[in-house]
């Protein structure tokens, strides 16, 4: 990944961009984190929120008449939050930490005449970056109105402090008899603010022109203005304070001879493009304070839960994946970008890069549509490319779909037809989880159109979410070659990645879902309760045969009960983007949140899907239990094991050629494997046919152990890119399988130690 | 890289040469990399047990370690 790209793909995500306080606010304080923070009662927490952004903060957190609450959304729920009270109530409980940082002094001098809080602001934004700055201010002592304030809004002593904190940051004050021209005639410094929030003698201000709004340069080089609004001004404190914190900005660019405007974010009033879901938020009323001008502090607390902390996080809150890793997508494009930047050294991200499902679930929550699917899917093609993908992550799935690919692919037309109009493509694990109801549902297919071929194979899917390009674009040339030799027949397919591959890489072949025809006998089935249906990720853009598939469900008259997340929106069982691969107990939590969104029984018409699924406990059916009376299997029949689908798509195959299975020599060895070891197999992706060709080898003189004393016996053959050990006894003629392993790592020559 | 991995129960025979194991340097191969492992090994045939412990232990670690999985 470029960095550009980074860039690209961080922009797309917009969690970090300030919730509405924060934009609302003209010194952008981070409402939000205040709120949070005053909620858990951390007040002194709260006050060093606050100190991050605000000057003055004694006489500023106390006056700010809070335009924020114009744009806060808590507004259309019970009301804004308070922030102005809060940030009172924070103030008056807190003491101050007294000492503020200074960078080191600079050369060059700012000049303010006039102390009212523009002026005070620019004092303090500049004195900490180290400016030498001399405030010039009338006999009666600095401050212009906040002198005047009564003292319940602003008491002295606070304006004492604030001004005391001034000086220790290297601010002299300068008292004048009048705030008029010849002042900065006579000495500008190296660049000069003119408050007007303070009695300047008319002669000074018929002379200042308005200034820029956004920068508050006057034309004159080095002069600045601000302090503006107006007497009754609602927001007069915050604007006045604004100017001055935006003018600070220009005269420190001004002095460091940088542009007074380059690369300027200019305010936001109320701006973001932060997005919120608020369909789930309940109204909450303002807290009414008893004292109307200060919440206690019980009330401040009460308020500031109120806050519905915005936050996008739209995919987070439905990925188990994404909240897994404990941030978002902006953050994670970084983390994938840092992972391919990574010449020598640990890919900290590889796990995370190969654990995507990617279902596509993300981008159609997105507001932004951002793809997680296709930011980790170009990393992982990267790796093969770059030759550092972890060879285990992707390895089982591929050795399946190669598997079903040769030995148990077959194409053919019906029995006793010589071409196909079309060609059933149940998909390698419908074949192998349910070989009797593909031939089921064959027979039906060919009930309604005779000339209907069998194409058992597998898509390719493993190869193209493994990222192995090369691998898939070969396999995607072997599928072209094998319709065209049919007679280029429409493809149906049973399986949704199967449509999703074929529509999205084999763009010339017309496909479409099985679903989608009148499937239905008008056999009476089992009446049963309302089912969970739960639509295969692969589905999401696939909205006719989600609506086919209802169709025939009513049809049949079955009802459904509802399920949150489905149709588009609808969640992975835990198989896609080959995550187990990657992170098998990810995969696990990703099927059971799945599970747990439904009470009662789950349909689908993914076979993969149903035994992903049933791996929890949980009731599933396929929508081919319902369809055919005559071949229903259980809701609560365990999941096939993958030795049973390998079976079971060898016995397919059988079946279509009207043959026995043609026994490979290791089959006519007698195995007795008791459930717990078969779990342990299942596990540890152990085949049984794994197992036989181990013994076979052994039993031809390949590698053999037996134990000195109590009869076990261990037999090991490298097969592929693994090498296996099985541990077993022979009890009359039959091998009692105990334990099975595998490592891939392999033995190299050896002698006596 | 030198390790000893020897399992506590060294009573295995080699079937083909029914010659007991006997701790042996073994060379491991693994993306290129190579260690040598102290194990069980047939003194006529050289053939290797790997113990289940081990393969699913030691030997895991290093290949994922290897594999930055
Ligand atoms: S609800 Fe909270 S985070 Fe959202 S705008 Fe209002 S104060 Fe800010
Ligand atoms: S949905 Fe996710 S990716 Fe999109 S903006 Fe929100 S947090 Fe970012
Ligand atoms: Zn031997």
């Amino acid at each position: 990944m470029e960095q550009q790209e980074l860039r690209h793909w961080e922009a797309r995500c917009i969690q970090e961009e300030p919730p509405l306080c924060r934009a609302g606010c003209p010194l952008g304080v981070d409402g939000r984190s205040f709120a949070r923070t005053m909620a858990r009662e951390d007040l002194a927490g709260a006050r060093a929120i606050l100190e991050k952004t605000m000057p003055l903060i004694g006489i500023v957190g106390r006056l700010c008449e809070a335009p924020c609450e114009q744009y806060c959304l808590r507004r259309e729920f019970g009301g804004s939050i308070a922030l102005g009270g809060l940030e009172r109530l924070c103030l008056s409980s807190v003491p101050g930490r007294g000492k503020i940082l200074r960078l080191p002094a600079r050369p060059k001098k700012v000049r303010i005449l006039g102390s009212g809080p523009s002026s005070l602001t620019v004092a303090f934004d500049l004195a900490k970056k180290g400016y030498p700055v001399v405030l010039l201010h009338l006999a009666d002592g600095p401050g212009a109105w906040l002198r005047d304030l009564p003292e319940s809004a602003l008491p002295t002593s606070v304006l004492q402090e604030e001004l005391a904190r001034l000086v220790t940051l290297g601010v002299t004050f300068q008292p004048v008899a009048d705030l008029d021209a010849s002042l900065y005639a006579t000495d500008a410094g190296d660049a000069c603010y003119i408050g007007q929030d303070d009695a300047l003698t008319p002669d000074l201000r018929t002379m200042l022109e308005a200034p820029d709004p956004m920068t508050f340069a006057l034309a004159g080089p080095g002069l600045f203005t601000g302090g503006l609004c107006s007497v009754g001004h609602p927001y007069r404190l915050i604007t006045d304070v604004s100017q001055g914190r935006e003018a600070a900005v220009s005269i420190d660019r001004y002095l460091q001879g940088a542009s007074l405007t380059a690369s300027r974010v200019p305010l936001r009033h109320g701006q973001t493009d932060l997005f919120t879901e608020t369909k789930d938020v309940a109204v909450k009323m303002r807290i009414v304070a008893a004292d109307p001008a200060n919440f206690t502090r019980q009330e401040a607390v009460a308020e500031a839960d109120r806050c519905l902390d915005c936050q996008c996080l739209e995919c987070v809150k439905h990925c188990v994946y994404l909240a897994e890793y404990g941030a978002y997508p902006k953050t994670y494009a970084r983390r994938v970008y840092n992972n391919s930047a990574i010449v020598k050294g640990i890919h900290q991200a590889n796990r995370f890069i190969n654990s995507c499902a990617l279902c596509g679930q993300c981008e159609t929550l997105c507001p932004k549509n951002f793809s997680m699917a296709e930011l980790c899917l170009d990393a992982r093609r990267l790796m093969v490319r770059e030759n550092r993908m972890p060879a285990s992550a992707h390895w089982f799935a591929l050795l399946e779909m190669r598997a079903a690919a040769s030995e148990t692919a077959l194409v053919r037309h019906a029995p006793d037809k010589t071409s196909s109009q079309v060609i059933f493509f149940p998909g390698c694990q419908l074949a192998g989880i349910r070989p009797d109801q593909t031939l089921r549902l064959y027979a039906r297919l060919r009930e309604l159109q005779a000339e209907t071929g069998i194409w058992l194979d597998c898509c390719g899917a493993p190869a193209h979410w493994a990222g192995r390009e090369e691998e898939f674009s070969q396999f995607r040339d072997r599928l072209a070659g094998i319709w065209d030799s049919m007679g280029r027949p429409q493809v149906l397919t049973a399986c949704s990645t199967c449509l999703k591959i074929f529509r999205e890489h084999l763009p010339e072949i017309t496909v479409a879902s099985v679903w989608t025809l009148p499937l239905t006998t008008g056999a009476k089935g089992v009446s049963r309760p309302a089912l969970a249906l739960t639509d295969p990720c692969t589905s999401r853009h696939d909205p006719a045969t989600r609506q086919a598939v209802r169709a025939l469900l009513t049809a049949m008259g079955q009802e459904l009960a509802p399920l949150a997340m489905s149709g588009e929106l609808t969640e992975c069982c835990g198989f896609g983007g080959l995550m187990e691969g990657a992170d098998p107990a990810l995969a696990r939590k990703v099927t059971a949140a799945r599970v747990a969104q439904a009470n009662g029984v789950f349909l689908t018409y993914c076979a993969m899907c149903r035994d992903q699924l049933a791996k929890t406990g949980k009731p599933v059916l396929h929508l081919l239990d319902l369809l055919f009376a005559d071949t229903t299997h259980p809701a609560d029949e365990a999941p096939a094991s993958l030795s049973a689908r390998r079976a079971g798509r060898r016995l397919l195959k059988a079946k279509s050629l009207e043959e026995l299975p043609t026994d490979e020599p290791w089959e006519k060895l007698s195995l007795t494997i008791a459930a717990p070891v078969a779990a342990l197999l299942e596990e540890r992706r152990i085949l049984v046919d794994d197992i036989r060709q181990v013994l076979f080898h052994a039993a031809g003189g390949g590698a053999s152990f037996e134990h000195g004393a109590d009869g076990r016996r261990l037999a090991s053959a490298r097969l592929g890119e693994v090498t296996f050990w099985v541990e077993y006894r022979l009890v009359s003629e039959s091998y009692h399988i105990e334990r099975c392993w595998s490592h891939r790592m392999t033995i190299g020559g050896g002698g006596e130690s | 890289m030198s390790l000893r991995f020897l399992p506590q129960d060294m009573n295995w025979i080699c079937r083909p040469c029914r010659e007991p194991l006997q701790p042996g340097m073994v060379e491991l191969h693994y993306m290129g990399n190579v260690f040598k492992v102290e194990l069980p090994v047939c003194p006529k045939c050289g053939a290797v047990l790997i113990a289940e412990e081990l393969a699913l232990g030691r030997m895991l670690e290093v290949e994922q370690l290897l594999e930055d999985k």
